[in-house]
């Protein structure tokens, strides 16, 4: 992480609630807006990359859109791993095998903390330091 | 995974839960953190925070029907006693967990 700050969006590009996928240096970043706090989360979620930003936020707890993996979004920490599916439904056979097999490998994925970048508000613009 | 970051987590998403229903944590610091604790440790098993002193039946349908919080499942019963069967809820007004009677579920299911 660097100490340089750089500007990422202007604070009213993301209202209380959301989130918004950025490129700063090469690095994916997530700056959320939590009741009007801003803070920068790596995009990958940390138990399959899928995009963070497309997944929900509630007070500081990100929920990724793939597994609903849910991570703090002050400290990067992973709270939880995926949900499991519904192995009950009814599915073609073919398909059962194939999401049966996936489900075994999923069982050897940990879900990993993701990481936080620091971030301040200036002049109208959430500066990241990423 | 820390437990205790999860248990404060699922402490927040219950007590939005809850709270529109009537209910809220117990009283009883310790209990309830017995209980999330308990929770924390089913989840990080089955992937789903099931009631911990309810079984599992290998049942989907079920096994969601004491998913915690599972007072919308089990209303009348836990109204009835004014918590929910481990005791994590009460009522709103209880203010000694203590002293709510324990039912047998067969006097209040029809």
């Amino acid at each position: 992480m660097s100490d340089t700050f750089v500007p990422a969006i202007r604070v009213d590009e993301v209202a209380p609630g959301g989130m918004k996928a950025v490129e700063l240096d090469g690095r994916e970043i997530v700056i959320c807006n939590s009741q009007g706090s801003y803070y920068a989360i790596a995009r990958r979620c940390g138990h399959m990359n899928a995009p963070l930003e497309l997944g929900t936020l509630d007070g500081e707890i990100v929920t990724c859109p793939m597994h609903c993996a849910q991570f703090n979004i002050t400290s990067g920490q992973a709270l939880c791993g995926p949900v499991p599916g519904d192995a009950s439904e009814t599915v073609p056979p073919l398909l059962g095998a194939f999401l049966q097999r996936v489900d075994e490998l999923m069982k050897q994925i940990r879900t990993e903390s993701i990481r936080t970048y620091a971030t301040k508000v200036e002049a109208g613009w959430v500066h990241v330091a990423p | 995974m820390e437990t205790e970051s999860r248990k404060k987590a699922l402490q927040y998403f219950f007590d939005k839960i809850v709270a529109p229903l009537g209910f809220k944590f117990t009283p009883d610091v310790e209990l309830k953190d017995f209980l999330l604790e308990q929770e924390v440790m089913l989840e990080r098993k089955h992937g789903i925070p099931f009631c911990p002193c309810q079984p599992l039946r290998n049942d989907r349908a079920r096994d969601m029907r004491i998913v915690c919080p599972c007072i919308p499942f089990n209303r009348q019963y836990f109204d009835s006693m004014k918590r929910c069967w481990c005791g994590l809820f009460v009522h709103k007004d209880v203010t000694d967990p203590d002293s709510l009677p324990q039912l047998p579920a067969s006097d209040v299911r029809p």
